[in-house]
């Protein structure tokens, strides 16, 4: 041990220049395939290789410190060394001097520094992530690098994760066992590499909230890219029902789904966003809907005007998207030809994804905030403008329209039959009439004949 | 009785292709918006028919407005420039359909070639075809391929302002259809309207008063 430190004292002269070394190398995976263990590392892992290496830390959590040195060589970090990461030891100290970690979570924060001296992009798209976002507003769950990435086993992202070894199922296991189930995790499981794991629809690091934008719209189409012209072969207003409906609405054909109207920032066109530390959207919906019974025609109204008073910099609007009410229901997608294609299903009256109605903003972390709405603001004349931008045929039509062309109806037809009643009632005042003009013409063309049929004659014929 | 050809070749093909293409379009659009009270085809053909009705109606359109732009013909949707004489045309022909047919008092309007409408009809279809017609078909396209015509809806009001101008209008032409036909059964016998539009020639009911028929009459 006491080698061990010697060495690490001496090596600690040079671990700036190494750090910033390493930083200005591009290439660094195929680097590791062909490096080694340099003589530094491989003492650190003289030791840190036994079995059942670990610390008590003062959470009470046992953080194990051992690193397979097999492991170790096979992953991608082999390039690196132990310093390069691990710069804050002193070598004079470490192994002797007890230093004391509070839990594993701050162990991992304060090495996220580590990462980010040589993984630079990554960091920049983890940092813009709602899982950096969730950090910064406290939460005690959300990933840090080292929850996804273990840095001494850590392999390339080319060679096929084995669908029991995602990282993701440790925190979003009920929508991990759906994939499991759904047409990608089948495939995944069959043939590998070809079908998508988590990542490749929602991004490793610069992960989103999959309800915001269209970002995972995205990725479905980046994957199925004749998506647009094979659905054209047989769906009218192709563009659209893809504006307007996420893919798994249809494509998860067992999940229930809803409307959700987003609120919009019509000139920025982008989700608008809860600002962090005022809770506009809270506030404003709570005191629209007392009674919580979701929000009318009126309250939404009110609503949007609030969002636009004097002074607001951008046009806040509605865009409704029909979309599955869980992320489970989003990852049970089917067989292509199990997807909805019964155009019944959305554009009846009463259908059912029109039967349930949520507001939405971004919130400051970019997961949804979420309010809800009535279902006969879809069907109102009153809201055609807070929902102008969401309608279904059929199913959300106005209803008042419907009355409208009742009563135009039926006065087309009962002004007539009425019109041809009284026509009919004046038959006989019109042949008398008729008669008395033709015996008048007649007279009136042979004014001497004395025997002029009478006007009972003519009215007879 | 005298006949007299009122009605071209070319307003009778429009005419006609126009009556059934509006008929279709309402039943199909009657299927597309009451799915839940009528289904005589599948929503899907429902759709793709009324998108392509709508589509020969448009270039119909364009028959009747070109045969009329470069024709003579054109007169007949000349306004009456004095309002004068028009609201009392309009009144002596409301006056007709609502006491006067009843009392079997002739037509007070005399059809020519160049003035087959009398003052109502000539109000009516200038509206109907001038604004109605082109704003149905100018909104029906919009709905056809709303994300092409994304900026246009949005300028409009959004969609559901943009849908609604439709369906008032189909609302419109679904009454004046019916009442059309009603009124086109008011020739002096029933069909006489209706042969008219079919042969091109109009029976015009001599006027006691007036010895000479008109100038263009054929027979």
């Amino acid at each position: 041990m006491d080698n061990l430190v010697d060495r690490m004292r001496r090596t600690s002269i040079f671990l700036p220049a190494i750090v910033a070394l390493l930083c200005g190398l591009t290439g660094l995976a195929a680097q590791a395939a062909d490096a080694e263990l340099g003589k530094e590392d491989k003492a650190c892992l003289s030791c840190h290789d036994k079995e059942g290496l670990s610390k008590t830390l003062e959470s009470g959590e046992l953080l194990s410190l051992q690193i397979s040195t097999k492991a170790y060589e096979a992953s991608m970090h082999l390039g690196t060394s132990c310093e390069d990461c691990h710069s804050d030891l002193d070598a004079k100290t470490h192994g002797k001097a007890k230093k004391s970690i509070k839990s594993k979570r701050d162990f991992s924060a304060s090495m996220r520094e580590s990462c980010r001296t040589c993984h630079k992009k990554k960091s920049i798209e983890y940092d813009d992530s709602v899982h950096a976002a969730l950090i910064k507003e406290g939460s005690k769950k959300a990933p840090m690098c080292s929850d996804c990435h273990n840095p001494h086993t850590v392999r390339s992202a080319k060679i096929l994760q084995p669908i029991d070894q995602v990282p993701c199922a440790k925190c979003h296991e009920e929508i991990f066992k759906a994939y499991a189930k759904d047409v990608h995790g089948q495939e995944r499981i069959a043939k590998g590499i070809s079908a998508p794991l988590c990542a490749g629809c929602h991004q490793a690091h610069a992960v989103k909230a999959a309800s915001l934008g269209s970002g995972v719209k995205d990725a479905c189409l980046a994957c199925h890219k004749n998506a647009v012209e094979k659905h054209q072969d047989w769906l009218p207003n192709t563009a659209r029902h893809f504006e307007a409906i996420s893919c798994p609405a249809c494509h998860a054909p067992d999940a229930q789904r809803r409307v959700n109207l987003r609120l919009y920032d019509g000139v920025a066109n982008k989700q608008v966003s809860e600002k962090t530390g005022v809770p506009q959207f809270a506030r404003l919906t709570d005191a629209a809907d007392s009674k919580d019974m979701g929000l009318d025609e009126r309250a939404l109204w009110s609503l949007l005007k609030d969002f636009n008073r004097d002074g607001a910099d951008s046009k806040t609007v509605l865009r409704g998207r029909l979309e599955v009410r869980s992320g489970v229901e989003a990852h049970q997608l089917s067989e292509k030809s199990k997807a909805i294609k019964d155009c019944n299903t959305c554009h009846k009256e009463g259908a059912a994804p029109f039967q349930s109605v949520t507001l939405t903003i971004a919130g400051p972390d970019g997961r949804p905030l979420r309010h809800g709405v009535q279902k006969e603001v879809l069907s109102s004349l009153t809201s055609m403008e807070s929902v102008r931008g969401f309608y279904a045929i059929g199913s959300t039509r106005i209803k008042l329209l419907d009355t409208l062309l009742i009563m135009v109806v039926l006065g087309a037809i009962c002004v007539p039959l009425g019109h041809m009643t009284v026509k009919r009632m004046f038959k006989s005042v019109r042949e008398k009439l008729e008669a008395e003009r033709a015996a008048a013409r007649s007279e009136a063309a042979n004014p001497s004949a004395p025997d002029a049929k009478s006007p009972s004659d003519d009215a007879t014929k | 009785m005298h006949k007299l050809y009122i009605n071209p070749l070319p307003v009778r093909i429009w005419h006609w292709t126009n009556a059934f293409g509006f008929v279709l379009l309402i039943a199909s659009g009657v299927q597309i918006r009451y799915l839940d009270l009528f289904q005589w085809v599948n929503f899907r053909t429902a759709v793709v028919a009324h998108n392509w009705i709508g589509f020969v109606l448009i270039a119909n359109f364009f028959i009747w407005l070109g045969f009329y732009l470069f024709s003579d013909k054109i007169k007949v949707y000349h306004p009456e420039l004095s309002p004068t004489k028009y609201f009392k045309a309009s009144f002596r022909q409301m006056q007709f359909y609502g006491y006067g047919i009843f009392k079997g008092d002739p037509n007070p309007h005399h059809p020519n070639a160049y003035r087959k409408f009398n003052a109502l009809q000539s109000m009516m279809y200038q509206i109907i075809m001038m604004l109605l017609v082109p704003l149905q078909f100018f909104t029906g396209v919009l709905l056809w391929d709303v994300a092409r015509f994304s900026t246009i809806v949005e300028s409009l009001g959004g969609l559901r302002v943009v849908d609604t101008v439709h369906v008032l209008l189909f609302i419109v032409f679904s009454g004046f259809i019916i009442v059309h036909v009603y009124l086109a059964s008011l020739g002096h016998t029933p069909t006489a309207h209706f042969k008219a539009m079919i042969t091109g020639y109009e029976e015009i009911e001599e006027e006691p008063a007036k010895e000479a028929p008109a100038k263009d009459a054929v027979a």
